[in-house]
């Protein structure tokens, strides 16, 4: 019935005596006079922000450190600079009812993150803003004056005082699958010392690395052949050869330059190509070019994990965690352990050919990210708890399963031959058919078996064979 | 073998009339009344200024100066696309210590896109070249050489203004021997001198060689001694910005080369001192027309810019009392007679001898005529070599082609009464490609 609710709009002013937004969109919505006004109020549920770019800036920086506001979606109604659009939500929509359907949007998805909970550390309020907003990224924005020069005003603002090392707590991010990076947008390079990015690029004397370099232009004269130094061939106003002494009066037909090289005044060397020295203005440590470290400056998004993430629950309160964990889950060390000595017994007491004593089975929900888009949360946690409860019915007290990647499941069955095996896909694959779904999508489910030690490859063992299964599953 | 030549020359005739009474005066006062009378003058004041420069040459001790003004060297452009990168690469190569800014200007770049284009790709590596400035001109509609220079004199910051042509390069002592003649304050210009870039490119541009030799080389140095130097060359002159300033820059109309001369000089009355010296160590290299259609259309236009500034733009400033005795003389007789009356005589003079004279006597006469016109060729070919020329081995490969020059000198002058008629009758400079149709409507008529 949340849809029905009418969203709390509010248009502040920033600067009240030159509105710089249109007049006729302002009358839509509820007027306040300030920013402080609006955060003494009651809160809103969307807030429009009118006002220059100068104001406009620290307003929304102010708002998105906010406890009540860091998550809103807030709109501008003049122009806006790179900042302010890294933490806004863009410019206002022509029509309120553009802003009255954006928020109902927002709405129903914050229903639905970490299975309506509201996100309470901060790692959840930058996911759940952007699971907010499907399109959202983290914008990283130029600014000389900061050390940087590149920076995540969101990621600043929602981190509010706790002040963490943003780069790494995006990297980190990164690496769990719950953020992906957008495309590059600048490469910058770190002294390898201090990690300063304010780095001087010299051309040096390759000999001595002195900076005391000069270029050295020579002459080739065409009457004789000779070739040196330009000031060999200055005599007063011309040019004289000092070979043949012929006048050397213009350039492609007396003579040409062939070569211009650089001469190192402080050890005299000769050389063709200067070398380039990075001298780092924090700490004065030289390196060369190569050494330095480089540091790529790209928007980040959801990933699709951490889409599926944000809808299942965040950490170890997923859905999928909390349905898996009845299927006396295994981590993945013990579970190779597991499987690597069921290899080894197999191996080496193994029956007859044709006589399986372990199996492993694999299996992967084929299109769980449509169901979970077509019938919601509600329809698909109900399939999920049905294709459980067929799971707990076929998996015996000895069998053991383990998480592979989000969508897939192993299950390791001992004393199970090919034959046994066979049996229980088939039972999966009827329990799956029977489960009833409210829409018109069901749930596919991928499977994929071996017997041990006749489908075994040889030098297989358990890492290689879950390899080589999951080629099989995708 | 006598008879057939008797019969072609008719010799007897001719020693006949020597024979007789004061026969071999007579002969040569009907014959070369104007030879005597102008051209050998002429030529004697040249010898003689080129003997004087080279003695001064051998006698005075080099100078050194400390006078290093910024150059400003305004470049016209129009369609010489990628040659003008040589005019300015001759231009960074200058050995002169002082700052060189270079104004290529193009004219009419919205359709000279190559030339534009090749401005641009043109690279001045500071590092290399530290005291030359590249500052380009595209001037998007066509609007002349006048506009081109007077734009790149607006925009110029140089204390010497050199007029330089897109398709001429230079040698590398050009500026800094141009240089050291402003730094007496008497000087307002100073010409340059130029060669054929492309001599053996076709027989037109061979003769040109020649030409260029003895009429700018060795002809203004002898005339500069005498400081009456006739005209400081479009594709290559230098001046003071004070004077350009003064004299409210050039002035629209073809042949703005010798109309900004002859406006200098009309000070020349008032200010004695005042000179223009010839600097023949200032040397620029220009392509010249490859076809004779192409020398015949510069010729047309060149003479009969001639009459039009003489006769008609200028006849109020020619006078002693502007340019002084010297240069009014020298106008009159080596500007105005020799280049726009002479040709009519000469014309004038073949046609009545080719109807009154039997052919025989004629083709005597002739053979006549012209080897004294070698012989005196020779001698000013000699003579430039030997005091002149800073590249004799490379002009003395043009010995076998002189023989012919007096011919093509005689056909040149013979179209130079055409261009004149063509001036006189038809105004011709309002139709000159120098400038477009609708700047030269525009102009003041004279």
């Amino acid at each position: 019935m949340q849809s029905l609710k009418v969203p709390r709009i509010v248009w502040v002013s920033l600067s009240p005596a030159q509105p710089t937004g249109p007049k006729a969109a302002a009358a839509a919505y509820e007027p306040i006079g300030s920013l402080s006004a609006l955060l003494q109020g009651p809160r809103a549920d969307v807030v429009v922000l009118d006002g220059s770019s100068e104001l406009l800036t620290p307003a929304l920086l102010q708002l998105r450190r906010h406890p009540d506001y860091g998550l809103s979606l807030i709109f501008f109604s003049g122009s806006a600079d790179r900042l302010a659009e890294a933490l806004a939500d863009g410019p206002l929509p022509a029509e309120s009812s553009a802003v009255i359907a954006a928020w109902r949007h927002w709405q129903e998805r914050l229903g639905l993150f970490n299975r309506g909970r509201l996100p309470e550390r901060f790692d959840h309020s930058l996911l759940c803003w952007l699971w907010l907003r499907p399109a959202g990224l983290i914008q990283p924005v130029c600014d000389p004056s900061n050390s940087n020069f590149y920076h995540y005003p969101l990621v600043e603002a929602l981190a509010g005082e706790g002040s963490i090392n943003v780069n790494s707590w995006l990297q980190q991010k990164r690496q769990e699958n719950l953020l992906e990076a957008g495309d590059l947008l600048d490469r910058l390079r770190h002294c390898t010392a201090c990690d300063s990015n304010r780095l001087n690029y010299v051309d040096v004397c390759p000999e001595c690395h002195g900076l005391d370099i000069v270029r050295q232009p020579s002459l080739h004269c065409f009457v004789c052949g000779h070739v040196a130094p330009q000031q060999d061939f200055l005599r007063g106003d011309g040019l004289i050869c000092p070979n043949c002494l012929s006048h050397m009066r213009h350039i492609g037909s007396d003579y040409d330059r062939p070569l211009e090289n650089y001469r190192c005044r402080s050890c005299n060397a000769f050389f063709e190509d200067a070398e380039v020295d990075v001298c780092c203005i924090e700490c004065g440590q030289r390196q060369s070019p190569d050494e330095l470290r480089v540091r790529e400056i790209r928007p980040f998004r959801l990933s699709e994990t951490g889409q599926l993430s944000c809808r299942q629950g965040l950490g170890e309160d997923s859905v999928a965690s909390q349905y898996f964990r009845q299927l006396k889950l295994m981590a993945q060390p013990g579970f190779l352990a597991a499987l690597d000595w069921q290899i080894a017994i197999t191996r080496r007491y193994g029956k007859p050919r044709g006589t399986s004593v372990c199996s492993v089975l694999g299996m992967r929900f084929d299109n769980l990210k449509l169901v979970l888009n077509e019938l919601g949360e509600p329809g698909t946690i109900a399939m999920l708890d049905s294709l459980m409860e067929r799971l707990q019915q076929v998996i015996r007290e000895t069998d053991r399963c383990m998480r592979g990647r989000e969508d897939v499941l192993w299950i390791l069955l001992p004393e199970t031959p090919t034959a046994g095996l066979h049996i229980l896909q088939e039972r999966l694959l009827t329990g799956l058919e029977s489960i009833e779904s409210s829409g018109g999508q069901k749930l596919q489910l991928r499977i994929v078996g071996c017997g041990l030690p006749d489908q075994l490859e040889k030098n297989e063992d358990a890492p290689l064979l879950l390899a080589r299964l999951m080629g099989e599953l995708f | 073998m006598e008879l057939a030549l008797d019969s072609v020359l008719d010799l007897s005739g001719l020693i006949q009339q020597l024979q007789s009474e004061n026969g071999a005066m007579r002969l040569f006062l009907l014959l070369f009344p104007f030879f005597i009378l102008v051209e050998l003058p002429l030529i004697l004041v040249v010898l003689l200024g080129v003997l004087r420069w080279k003695l001064r040459e051998l006698t005075l001790p080099p100078k050194h100066s400390l006078y290093r003004p910024r150059v400003s060297c305004v470049i016209t452009c129009y369609s010489e696309g990628l040659d003008v990168q040589r005019t300015l690469l001759s231009l960074c190569e200058q050995t002169y210590p002082g700052e060189i800014e270079l104004i290529p200007v193009v004219d009419g770049a919205a359709v000279n896109q190559r030339t534009l284009e090749a401005v641009r790709a043109f690279h001045l590596d500071p590092e290399l070249y530290p005291r030359r400035r590249l500052r380009p001109i595209a001037k998007w509609k066509r609007g002349g050489r006048v506009s081109s220079l007077n734009a790149g004199l607006s925009m110029s910051s140089g204390t010497i203004i050199m007029a330089l042509d897109g398709d001429t390069s230079f040698d590398n002592t050009m500026v800094s021997a141009v240089v050291r003649h402003f730094e007496d304050p008497n000087v307002p210009a100073v010409a340059g001198c130029l060669r054929v870039r492309n001599t053996w490119t076709s027989f037109a541009t061979t003769i040109q060689a020649i030409e260029y030799l003895l009429s700018i080389q060795m002809a203004k140095i002898g005339l500069s001694e005498w400081n009456v130097v006739n005209n400081v060359s479009g594709a290559f002159g230098a001046f003071r910005r004070s004077i350009l300033e003064q004299i409210g820059g050039w002035d629209t109309h073809s042949a703005e080369d010798l109309d900004l001369t002859l406006r200098i000089k009309s000070y020349f009355g008032r200010h004695r001192r005042m000179r223009i010296p010839f600097e023949p160590r200032a040397i620029g290299h220009t392509d010249a027309p490859s076809t004779i259609l192409g020398l015949l259309q510069q010729r047309l236009r060149w003479d009969g810019d001639l009459l039009f500034l003489y006769a008609r733009k200028h006849s109020g400033s020619i006078s002693p009392e502007l340019m002084g005795w010297p240069n009014f003389i020298m106008t009159v007789v080596g500007g105005l007679f020799v280049q726009v009356i002479l040709p009519f005589i000469i014309v004038g003079y073949t046609a009545v001898s080719m109807i009154v004279l039997p052919w025989p006597t004629l083709v005597a006469l002739a053979v006549l005529v012209y080897t004294l016109y070698f012989l005196v060729l020779l001698l000013q070919f000699l003579l430039m070599l030997l005091l002149v020329s800073e590249r004799p081995g490379q002009d003395v490969r043009l010995l076998p082609v002189l023989p012919l020059f007096p011919l093509a000198m005689f056909l040149i002058r013979c179209w130079s009464a055409v261009a004149i008629l063509n001036e006189l009758l038809r105004r011709g400079h309002e139709e000159s490609g120098m400038a477009p149709w609708w700047v030269l409507k525009s102009a003041t008529r004279f």
